[in-house]
């Protein structure tokens, strides 16, 4: 391989890395709030997208898809909201605070729950998934060179990750909204003497991480070109190895890892294909949690 | 202006406070005194809505407000300092006091922020910075400010003087004395009994989850008062 087979492959890496990096942003969201590890996030997320699909084949006919597949990024992020919210109040809202494997447990439960749902409403089949670029351009390559080109599709949902993601900081920074999330997260009882509700905080963050879940599943689905209920415990790995490297809880941390799993990733599949890839990923899990156990921007000790 | 009436609040099977009745005056400095592991924390706790009391009643300007949740307690006007401080401490200086008003709705906020700011100079140095790194003494300073932004009648204060240097202790008892001057009623559990005794109207004991004693700093010697509040009266023991 030569370097410039290096830089395509990073660079397809990165801008796929996004939709990891929302994911990441998901499941570190929740964890930073709650101190708890949704493990359904990834498949809720999916719904969404499966939803997005629903609403299509509702309103198009025939081999036409019903709307434009940017709206469809909008439908998916709000099922996924909405299936974030049901999963919160399924499995966290009534499940005992102290017993932490309890609301693990419920998780788990609703990830087969909502991956049956998905296998039985689509007969197990991959669902086609409209293309960002579908009709917009003609020819959706930016081309540099024969050697390098930087496919339109994957830069368009890159930067509409990105735009997700400031919308997010600022929610997180800018408004009161954020205040009481970063509140709760960083010191319960004090945000509950604030007279900030611990519950309707919880619930809004789960909401929140849904909709990016949400985008994250329609950006898949668009990227790949399908959706298939085998997609759900792969993402669902990758976010919580992002979730890891990043540094639980920490924002910044899953960008960046999600990023950085995205590129290497490529760059494992260049150099040895698509059966090895998820090896060397997991690898680099293992790398981490001996030598940097709390991430890239985790912290070394945790403060009561 | 507060009135506790016979509560009895319980973690699991433990009663910590077995049927405790006090009530703190308007316009005074009230101090609750007593030994590790007598309820002063509890009761502080059960006041703020942060544990439910299993019986008995509290009100507050005549309203009962007994098992409401933090939030409602703090709009009535009470808002509590809480042991160890319990700062936000990722956030900027600035945002915890926020955080303070976020029971608020009005315009002041901002206003109001920039009088604690001359209030605790210090914290007006370090406005931009995370709370986790100023020092104890700061940290109980912004405690104390982040609870006065939300403007209460009532301000419980949870042993502020704790792992506090003497001459940071004397500064938090000026607070104490000024804060209540200014027209805030204070109600205040401490392990400094002197300096307690100095600024406290009235003051209760509190051992075993039972109040043993209340009056005037002037109805019971001091050495009394210690003695009950670090070892318990003999007669418990």
């Amino acid at each position: 391989m030569e370097f410039v087979d290096y830089l395509q492959a990073v660079t397809d890496g990165v801008m796929q890395g996004a939709y990891y990096a929302l994911i990441g942003i998901g499941f570190t969201l929740i964890f930073g709030v709650m101190n708890k590890i949704n493990l359904a996030y990834a498949a809720a997320a999916f719904g969404g997208a499966y939803a997005s699909l629903g609403v299509a084949a509702l309103i198009g006919t025939g081999d036409d898809f019903g709307l434009p597949p940017l709206i469809m990024f909008l439908v998916s992020a709000i099922a996924a909201g909405l299936f974030a919210w049901i999963v919160y109040t399924i499995c966290f809202r009534f499940t005992p605070d102290h017993y932490e494997l309890a609301t693990l447990m419920a998780t788990v439960g609703a990830f087969f729950l909502i991956e049956e749902i998905a296998v039985h409403s689509t007969a197990g089949e991959p669902m086609d998934f409209p293309e960002v670029l579908q009709g917009i351009v003609d020819d959706p390559m930016i081309e540099f060179s024969d050697a390098f080109a930087i496919r339109g599709d994957l830069l368009t949902i890159f930067l509409l990750a990105l735009i997700a993601m400031g919308l997010l900081l600022m929610l997180l920074y800018r408004t009161k909204l954020g205040l009481a999330t970063r509140a709760v997260a960083q010191q319960r009882t004090a945000a509950q003497l604030c007279g900030i509700s611990v519950d309707r905080t919880n619930a809004t963050t789960f909401i929140i991480a849904g909709v990016l879940g949400g985008l994250a599943g329609a950006m898949i689905g668009a990227a790949v070109g399908v959706l298939s209920p085998l997609l759900f415990v792969p993402l669902t790995v990758k976010g919580l190895i992002v979730t890891v490297i990043g540094g639980l809880g920490s924002i910044p941390g899953a960008i960046v890892a999600g990023l950085l799993v995205g590129g290497l990733e490529n760059v494992f599949l260049a150099l040895r294909g698509i059966t090895e890839r998820d090896m060397y990923v997991m690898l680099l899990l293992f790398l981490f949690l001996a030598f940097r156990p709390q991430g890239l921007f985790g912290k070394k000790a945790v403060r009561d | 202006m507060l009135e506790i009436t016979d509560i009895v609040t319980s973690y699991g099977k433990i009663e910590a406070l077995k049927g405790v009745s006090l009530s703190v005056a308007p316009g005074k400095i009230t101090c609750l005194l007593g030994p590790n592991g007598a309820g002063k924390t509890t009761t502080m706790m059960t006041v703020a809505g942060l544990l439910k009391p299993r019986r008995g009643n509290i009100a507050f300007e005549e309203r009962n407000i007994t098992g409401r949740d933090p939030g409602h307690i703090v709009q009535s006007g009470i808002a509590l300092v809480p042991e160890n401080r319990l700062v936000f401490p990722d956030m900027t200086v600035h945002d915890n006091l926020r955080t303070g008003a976020y029971s608020r709705s009005d315009d002041e906020i901002e206003d109001d922020i920039a009088r604690m700011f001359e209030r605790f100079p210090r914290l007006h140095e370090r406005q931009e910075q995370h709370a986790g790194t100023l020092s104890g003494g700061e940290q109980q300073m912004l405690a104390v400010a982040r609870a006065l932004m939300a403007r209460p009648k009532l301000l419980l204060m949870d042993e502020p003087s704790l792992g506090l240097a003497p001459l940071i202790v004397e500064e938090i008892f000026r607070i104490i004395r000024d804060l209540n001057a200014e027209g805030t009623s204070i109600f205040l559990v401490e392990q400094n009994v002197h300096q307690a005794l100095k600024v406290a109207h009235y003051f209760y004991l509190l051992e075993q989850g039972r109040v043993t004693f209340g009056g005037s700093p002037g109805d019971l010697e001091e050495d009394e008062v210690i003695q009950r509040a670090y070892l318990g009266s003999a007669e418990q023991t």
